[in-house]
């Protein structure tokens, strides 16, 4: 009897907790995902201002994925779209629940997850957070307290705001690497944390229900790749039955002078290796045949605006 | 990085998983386990936090364990043997038995101390020695040791200390079970920052391991919530602008360095009573009563008054085991009595006072860390409250001319706000990077005051805004309204408790929401350690 009573108690007791946490998390959550209303990780969570089912394919991982890909330049060759869903130090929790958030309003046919993710730990931390978060927002926008007025009490939720180059970081620095040879043979195999495994696991599962071709994808850097993590990563790739580009080690193809294309000695690419890469999975997503050319369809008109501005800001930086 | 580690009593991994699964598998098990439990738990803890550390632990278990047992028996022999022998012979045999006693107690202090001092301490040593060397003109330079410290061996340390003089004096009787020993010393939410505990007041109730009880689980839980509050509201979100400033002081005027002292103040209060909060409450889930470590320090009326309020536990060990043996001890005797011949009852006192306190305050300052701000720290503390003793005749004397009535509300109020200035000026100091930087700050408070940064609103651009400092003063009133109703004996939560579920639960609720919506935590925000697990 006393047993039930405390049980009793302890359900009352959470489901008041459950009721707060709930309407605190309406208030806060931020009611549109431009900078200004709060959002965060702004650039990655643009994809929610895209159009329903507007996006071929998706880009999701840490900072070397928003420094690889340029989704403009890819349009700008073939007509498709994509967008990058990165942030800097991206953790896979994270990489998953911004996949799973893209997918409410998306149906991509491709998910490309950068592999430099996989090799960043997650905590247990990490976890219990991101779990939290997932539940209530509360938890990932309590400090917007401060910026509180009365429209976030009364006001819907609209996402409306895009990333100008669709997650792209557009940049033209350059500081060129001293890595000799930074893909030397080895059979070594970099092992991956049981609990990043399971993520990946997550996220290609999350693919194949929503009937997006999930591969892994390791962009070029002198400092985060070799091939002992290739040797993992491909090991990984076999276990998923999965496909596996590791672009590091296709620089005939590719091309990377990293006297020039790199922006910080081999760690990240600047706008002219990003290019390279673009142009690769440019002709990547062509020769798979499943994606249409959108270029001149009137429901991709911001697409072809969008363009137009970034093929500015790219000459003005050529010049 | 390994997937499950905890750092603090703060972390996710400590308050969402590792608490929770030992407070649920205690309540389950029967008493036989659950002591088992409290030890595992304690173990394990100290694995998560320290990994291999943890062997220094228990190092300091296995050789106090066993030094008390063989000062137990010599006593137990000594007393039996006596009473064999003729009286004549008695004495020495009674003398032989207190200098193996004295050898035993010697040697386990000596061996833990000497971790600690090896551990801690020898990179401040070489330092001096190497500045000593360079003084002398000697072309050779000690490389500085560096170590991995422990948690909590500051804490555990004066434990293990305490027991063993407990025994030596025959306070108590040395355990009999390692295991008993082992939990009293490593008890996982005191052995961080403490409360330092006394054998004879917690040993027991953990060997007994009580059964869960719904007034302690809720009393406990809100406490722990309390302390939550305490550090993530509070001392978190002052943090940055406590780094900014203290780190680069030369950038900023006399108000910013001012208000970064008392900020300080009130960050290292919230920080080490939110701590202890965590720590007793986590206690008394499990029904365990621990002393406490705070009383309303800000309510002193001296700064003697205030260490007695302040790391209550600490203070109460160096009275018992460093003030009392030295002002006990021969030439500390001697010196006192010709003093008091020679000037009267109250100066007369003051010699042998002034030496015992004086090796109080450098044990503390040097407790504290390895640097010359912590020993300045201490003696600036020491000269105060020898101070205070020594002018409180005159004190007595010009209030009672000037006709002062020192029990009213006013000049009571009047004695907290110079304590509380004296405080925050010794921590202004404990704070700086170092010596010197306490002293150029000090002074530019005085030589570079203006009012312009509140003018031109830049006091508030320096990582906490004006809205962060709103709600620090909003927490802290809160604190300072439930610190007077515990000042009258009244505990809110017991109140709440006692009154109604649903205004416990009320309290339960408003505690989280303000932890969960103000807390300085996620984006933007770097998780900040308790500031006394470093110690």
């Amino acid at each position: 009897m006393k047993v039930i009573k405390m049980l009793l108690r302890l359900c009352t007791f959470v489901l008041g907790l459950f009721i707060l946490f709930t309407s605190a998390s309406i208030v806060v959550s931020p009611k549109n995902n431009s900078p200004a209303s709060g959002m965060e990780e702004v650039s990655a969570n643009g994809i929610l201002g895209e159009k329903e089912d507007t996006i071929d394919a998706l880009i999701i991982g840490d900072s070397e994925s928003y420094s690889s890909v340029s989704p403009l330049h890819i349009w700008n060759r073939t007509g498709y779209t994509s967008y990058v869903c990165g942030s800097a130090g991206q953790t896979l929790d994270y990489s998953e629940t911004l996949l799973s958030r893209a997918l409410e309003n998306q149906s991509p046919k491709f998910v490309f997850l950068e592999t430099d993710a996989i090799y960043r730990d997650v905590s247990a931390q990490n976890v219990l957070l991101s779990s939290l978060t997932g539940l209530f927002d509360v938890f990932r926008y309590h400090n917007r307290w401060k910026t509180l007025n009365l429209s976030d009490f009364i006001e819907q939720i609209d996402f409306t705001w895009t990333d100008k180059y669709k997650g792209f970081l557009l940049n033209n620095k350059s500081v060129p690497s001293k890595a000799a040879n930074h893909m030397k043979e080895s059979n070594t195999v970099q092992q991956i944390s049981s609990v990043n495994r399971q993520y990946v696991e997550k996220i290609k599962d999350i693919c194949d229900e929503s009937g997006a071709k999930f591969v892994l994808l390791s962009t070029p850097s002198t400092i985060n790749w070799n091939y002992e993590r290739h040797n993992g990563i491909q090991q990984l790739a076999d276990d998923l039955n999965c496909e596996y580009i590791d672009l590091n080690l296709k620089n005939d193809t590719l091309k990377i002078n990293w006297e020039t294309d790199t922006r910080d000695a081999g760690d990240h690419l600047n706008y002219k290796g990003a290019v390279k890469v673009s142009d690769y999975l440019a002709e990547y997503l062509k020769s798979s045949g499943k994606l249409s050319d959108h270029r001149g369809d009137k429901l991709y008109e911001l697409w072809a605006e969008a363009n137009k501005a970034y093929e500015t800001e790219v000459s003005k930086i050529s010049a | 990085m390994t997937f499950f580690s905890i750092s603090t009593y703060f972390s996710v991994e400590y308050l969402a998983i590792f608490l929770p699964l030992s407070v649920l598998l205690y309540a389950l098990l029967p008493q036989a386990l659950r002591r088992v439990i409290l030890l595992l738990a304690s173990w394990s803890f100290f694995f998560f936090v320290s990994g291999w550390l943890v062997l220094w632990l228990l190092f300091t278990t296995v050789t106090v364990y066993l030094l008390g047992l063989l000062m137990s028996r010599l006593q137990d022999s000594c007393g039996a043997a006596l009473k064999a022998l003729p009286k004549e012979s008695r004495k020495k045999a009674k003398k032989r038995s207190a200098r193996q006693q004295r050898i035993l107690l010697v040697t386990g202090i000596c061996l833990n101390l000497g971790v600690i001092i090896v551990l801690k301490y020898s990179p401040f040593f070489a330092e001096i020695l190497n500045a000593v060397l360079q003084l002398t003109g000697t072309d050779f330079t000690l490389e500085k040791p560096s170590f991995l410290l422990p948690i909590g061996i500051s804490f555990y340390t004066l434990q293990a200390i305490g027991y063993l003089t407990d025994v030596y004096r025959k306070k108590i009787s040395a355990d009999k079970n390692i295991l008993r020993f082992s939990l009293f010393l490593s008890f996982f939410p005191l052995i961080m920052e403490g409360p330092i505990c006394r054998y004879s007041e917690t040993a027991d109730a953990l060997w007994k391991a009580p059964k869960l009880r719904y007034q302690n689980f809720v009393l406990g839980f809100q406490r722990i919530l309390f302390g939550l509050m305490k550090k993530l509201v509070v001392a978190d979100r002052l943090n940055m602008f406590i780094k900014t400033v203290f780190s680069s002081y030369g950038d900023y005027d006399g108000l910013f360095i001012a208000v970064a002292g008392v900020c300080y103040t009130i960050q290292l209060y919230m920080d080490f009573s939110g701590t202890m909060d965590l720590a007793i409450g986590a206690a008394q889930i499990f029904g365990i009563p621990v002393p406490e470590n705070f009383g309303r320090p800000f309510f002193s009326k001296t700064i003697s008054e205030f260490w007695k309020r302040w790391h209550i536990t600490l203070g109460a060990w160096f009275r018992d085991y460093v003030f009392y043996p030295v002002s006990m001890s021969k030439p500390v005797g001697k010196l006192n009595k010709s003093a008091r011949k020679r000037l009267g009852t109250h100066f007369g006192k003051i010699p042998a006072f002034a030496i015992a306190l004086f090796c109080v305050w450098i044990c503390n300052g040097l407790w504290h860390g390895a640097g010359w701000q912590y020993i300045f720290f201490g003696m600036y503390h020491y000269v105060l409250i020898l101070g205070g003793n020594m002018i409180e005749p005159l004190a007595l004397a010009v209030t009672t001319k000037l006709r002062i009535n020192r029990s009213v509300f006013p000049y009571r109020l009047f004695q907290m706000l110079r304590t509380t200035v004296l405080v925050c000026i010794g921590e202004l100091f404990f704070r700086a990077e170092s010596l010197d930087a306490g002293i150029n700050m000090f002074v530019k408070i005085f030589t570079d005051f203006s009012f312009s940064s509140v003018l031109d609103k830049s006091l508030f651009r320096l990582g906490a805004d004006i809205q962060d400092f709103f709600i620090v003063a909003a927490v802290v009133v809160l604190i300072l309204i439930i610190g007077i109703f515990n000042e009258r004996k009244i505990s809110i939560r017991e109140k709440a408790l006692n009154k109604h579920i649903l205004l416990s639960f009320a309290l339960s609720y408003a505690l989280i929401m303000i932890i969960v919506i103000f807390g300085a935590y996620g984006d933007g925000y770097t998780p900040v350690d308790p500031i006394y697990a470093s110690f």
